[in-house]
């Protein structure tokens, strides 16, 4: 069966992946609750939406899942009647996590490697922004040792070591002309690290209404000794060193989540979640040249980004003892003000919409299925910076698989 | 039992694998007006009056390039998406695409750059007499020609100016105005930028007036034959688009070369070199300040410093008048452009004509201006939006200045010509060796 999917999957060469940045696919089963579920100890993705939950899940687990994104961004110049779509790529989020504690003791270790923040935007090099972007491919990748507690048998507490791995590679054309008519090209390219947190409070109450505290925190992601190579024609080679490098930093928010769950049956379980996403924090992206000359400085670019923000509420029904059925709603504050919208992240506010199913053929294995849809707002712009003038919009198709063995 | 389950997987799975292509194939769609329009104006033949901003002049020359991507060229694409119909123009053969001759950027020294002739595939028959073009012709922009001399009453310029003489054949060579010339072509819409070498003329000889192409057009003059030249191009009721006429300030020729950077580089040489000293236009000989604008060709000239007094250098060798745009003369110069626009504006406010601000934009150009992620300025070389005389436009100036008329008809008529993609067309083309 898998391998059905699987054919599928490489067969459908339309795919793309990519977003602006934030990577709300982290567990199937809250995937298929519009990303809620951190006042619910479902499963070992706690260790990503509640470390608190950890410690109520009552079997040790295991898991892998893979959401190819679709990120399907158009773009349409001010006053012109084209529209550019992007590329098609395929760069799939995935998550994986273990739990384990020994039965009937009051802690359990977890392990989550999860990629909550990222893109793959190629907008192709003849498209009409490429002066501003040809195309971004930025990874993180968070691995998370993590604590959980249950002080008490209705409080959970957790907390969660947060390494980041970065990757990034950004390109755009230089509005510098060959003899042959065509633009130089500058490619940026880098790894870097970070550090951060993650801590949860899970609370049960007597009635079963469960309540959820979150915070993760920043992780500053440092790039350093990065390539940047500008092909220009060799007259501008003075302006345009060859073997240059940068230092960057690429600060990634933290978020706070409140969450509620609140059982309306003894096989249905609703949940709440509220996100602040502190994004406040990317004011500038900032490329610090080794070798500067009058056209590479290292003037920053300006973001300003706000705080952001997103309501989710999901539904879990276990229909049978086997079969699961989840849905989601939500809606996302984009934090890219007025003015900053860029092709790297051409973000507006968001609905989100989802569904998601899970089954267990037997006590061991559970496989769970979701798809993720996000309806990006139009949104007209003209970029401060760059003066690139046009509507963006965006469709986000996120299907995902996840296997779990649990014991 | 395990037949159920693989039932019920392969169901589940299809189900998956279907949702996917179903959304594979949802691309986002991004609204656009309900239909496109010509609004009240009627494009179905195009005509362009004008200079050689209008022929697609650039790099000092015309050819073949640049014709391709004149304005008016740019337009009348964009035209035909709301009605508009074929455009012609008098382009060179493919075998002499160089026509005139143009100016190339051939090394780039410390930013210093070295300027080569391009002589080959050009055009010429003879001295100063290129091969005749024949045919219908819709982009009729002449380079040098003026409002002035579009009436012409000695029919002279049309034997003087070879870009004029090209189109013409040899019985009306002579005998025959561009006011003339221009009519009985059956338009149905117009564009009209002309006027510009009514005052540049005067100016890139550095104020001083030689012959009937370096006269400063008087304004009472320059509205008389305005308004002639918009009588005749709506004898029929048609709409069209003027433009007005840039701040010649506002262009790198004049800002290129200035006092200090030559004091500076002077200095080098001789220490002693203690000022630049110009000629007025008055005859008074002065040190130069910044708000003497030299011509761009001095740069290259090699006359700073030269000779047993050092040209520039000294009060009793100062840079001659017709090198300099003395700070008297920008004034004189800036005060016409003022009148002319004035005129303009109000006369094709009268006729109901769109109006395309090219001195607003030009000045904006100066300032500098990031349009879709290219930065576009008055720089010479290094700017993008002029070539490399240091007047006329690049292609990429050109694509921008396309919009400024773009914008101006939809605002005027309603239209909904699209805006053109200015990211396709190039700046100066750099070489690729050191």
């Amino acid at each position: 069966m898998k391998k059905i999917l699987l054919s599928v999957v490489l067969s459908v060469p339309l795919w793309v992946f990519g977003q602006g940045f934030q990577v709300n696919l982290q567990g199937q089963k809250q995937i298929g609750m519009a990303g809620a579920g951190s006042a619910l100890a479902l499963d070992e993705a706690s260790v990503f939406y509640n470390p608190g939950a950890v410690s109520f899940l009552e079997k040790n687990s295991i898991s892998a899942g893979v959401n190819p994104l679709l990120f399907k961004s158009a773009f349409k110049q001010t006053g012109s009647n084209i529209t550019e779509n992007v590329k098609n790529k395929i760069a799939p989020p995935f998550e994986a996590y273990a739990v384990w504690g020994p039965k009937s003791n009051k802690w359990k270790l977890g392990l989550g490697v999860y990629t909550p923040f990222g893109g793959l935007v190629d907008w192709g090099n003849d498209w009409s922004g490429r002066y501003a972007l040809t195309s971004l491919n930025l990874k993180a990748i968070y691995f998370q040792p993590t604590l959980s507690v249950k002080i008490t048998e209705n409080i959970g507490i957790g907390a969660g070591f947060v390494y980041n791995h970065g990757e990034v590679n950004l390109q755009r054309a230089l509005p510098v002309n060959y003899p042959d008519g065509r633009s130089g090209h500058a490619t940026l390219e880098g790894t870097g690290s970070g550090y951060g947190w993650n801590a949860g409070l899970y609370i049960k109450t007597q009635s079963n209404i469960t309540f959820a505290v979150v915070h993760k925190s920043k992780v500053i992601t440092k790039l350093e000794g990065g390539s940047a190579t500008f092909d220009v024609p060799e007259s501008l080679r003075g302006a345009f060193p060859a073997g240059n490098t940068f230092n960057a930093e690429l600060p990634l928010p933290s978020t706070t989540s409140l969450g509620i769950g609140v059982p309306l049956s003894k096989n249905t379980v609703l949940a709440f979640d509220a996100s602040w996403v502190q994004w406040h924090i990317y004011q500038d992206l900032t490329f610090d040249y080794a070798i500067n000359t009058p056209q590479l400085t290292d003037r920053p670019s300006e973001r300003n980004y706000r705080d952001g923000s997103s309501f989710k509420l999901g539904i879990n029904h276990q229909a049978s003892e086997k079969l699961a059925l989840r849905a989601g709603v939500g809606y996302a504050f984009s934090p890219v003000q007025d003015g900053y919208v860029t092709p790297e992240a051409p973000d507006a506010d968001r609905y989100i919409l989802s569904a998601g199913v899970g089954y267990a053929p037997t006590r061991h294995f559970e496989l769970n299925a979701s798809f993720f849809f996000e309806d990006v707002k139009s949104r007209q712009q003209k970029n401060k910076e760059t003066g690139l003038d046009g509507t963006f919009k965006t469709l986000v198709y996120a299907p995902g698989l996840s296997l779990t063995y649990k014991w | 039992m395990v037949g159920d389950i693989n039932m019920k997987k392969i169901i589940f799975n299809s189900l998956v694998a279907a949702t996917i292509l179903f959304v594979a194939s949802c691309k986002p769609e991004i609204e656009t007006p309900a239909a496109t329009t010509a609004g009240t104006a009627n494009f179905s033949k195009y005509i362009a009056i004008g200079n050689s901003l209008t022929s697609g002049y650039a790099d000092g020359g015309l050819y073949l390039e640049g014709q391709k991507v004149a304005y008016p060229n740019l337009l009348a694409a964009q035209m035909a998406t709301v009605g508009g119909g074929s455009f012609t123009s008098p382009f060179f053969s493919d075998s002499q695409p160089n026509g005139s001759g143009y100016a190339s950027l051939t090394a780039l020294t410390n930013g210093s750059p070295t300027i080569s002739q391009v002589t080959t595939g050009t055009a010429y028959v003879g001295a100063g007499k290129l091969a005749k073009y024949s045919g219908e012709i819709q982009n009729l922009g002449i380079p040098g020609m003026r409002l002035d001399l579009a009436f012409d009453p000695t029919f002279t310029f049309s034997a003087a100016n070879m870009f004029f003489e090209r189109l013409l054949t040899d019985a009306q060579v002579g005998k025959v105005n561009y006011a003339a010339y221009i009519q009985g072509r059956n338009h149905t819409f117009f564009s009209l930028w002309l006027g510009n070498n009514d005052v540049l003329g005067y100016a890139l000889n550095g104020g001083v007036t030689t012959d009937a192409t370096t006269v400063l057009t008087e304004k009472a003059t320059f509205s008389f034959l305005y308004t002639n030249m918009l009588n005749i191009l709506t004898a029929g009721g048609q709409k069209g688009v003027v433009a007005t006429i840039p701040d010649v300030t506002a262009v790198p020729y004049f800002n290129t070369v200035m006092p200090a950077a030559l004091l500076a580089a002077a200095k080098a040489i001789n220490p002693a070199a203690a000022a630049i000293y110009i000629r007025t236009g008055a005859g008074a000989v002065r040190v130069a300040t910044s708000e003497d604008l030299i011509r761009l060709p001095f740069q290259t000239a090699g006359l700073l410093g030269t000779g047993s007094i050092p040209y520039g250098l000294h009060p009793l060798n100062p840079i001659a008048n017709n090198w300099v745009l003395d700070k008297d003369e920008v004034a004189k110069v800036k005060d016409y452009v003022n009148s002319y626009n004035s005129t303009i504006k109000s006369l094709a406010n009268n006729k109901g004509l769109a109006i395309a601000d090219t001195y607003t934009y030009f000045n904006t150009v100066k300032a500098g201006i990031n349009v879709q992620g290219v930065n576009i300025n008055a720089a010479f070389i290094t700017g993008g939006a002029f070539s490399l005389d240091g007047i006329h436009l690049t292609p990429r100036g050109n694509a921008v200045i396309a919009n400024v008329f773009v914008d101006a008809i939809n605002t005027k008529y309603g239209s909904t010509i699209p805006n053109i993609d200015i990211t396709k067309y190039r700046g100066v083309k750099f070489p690729d060796s050191k």
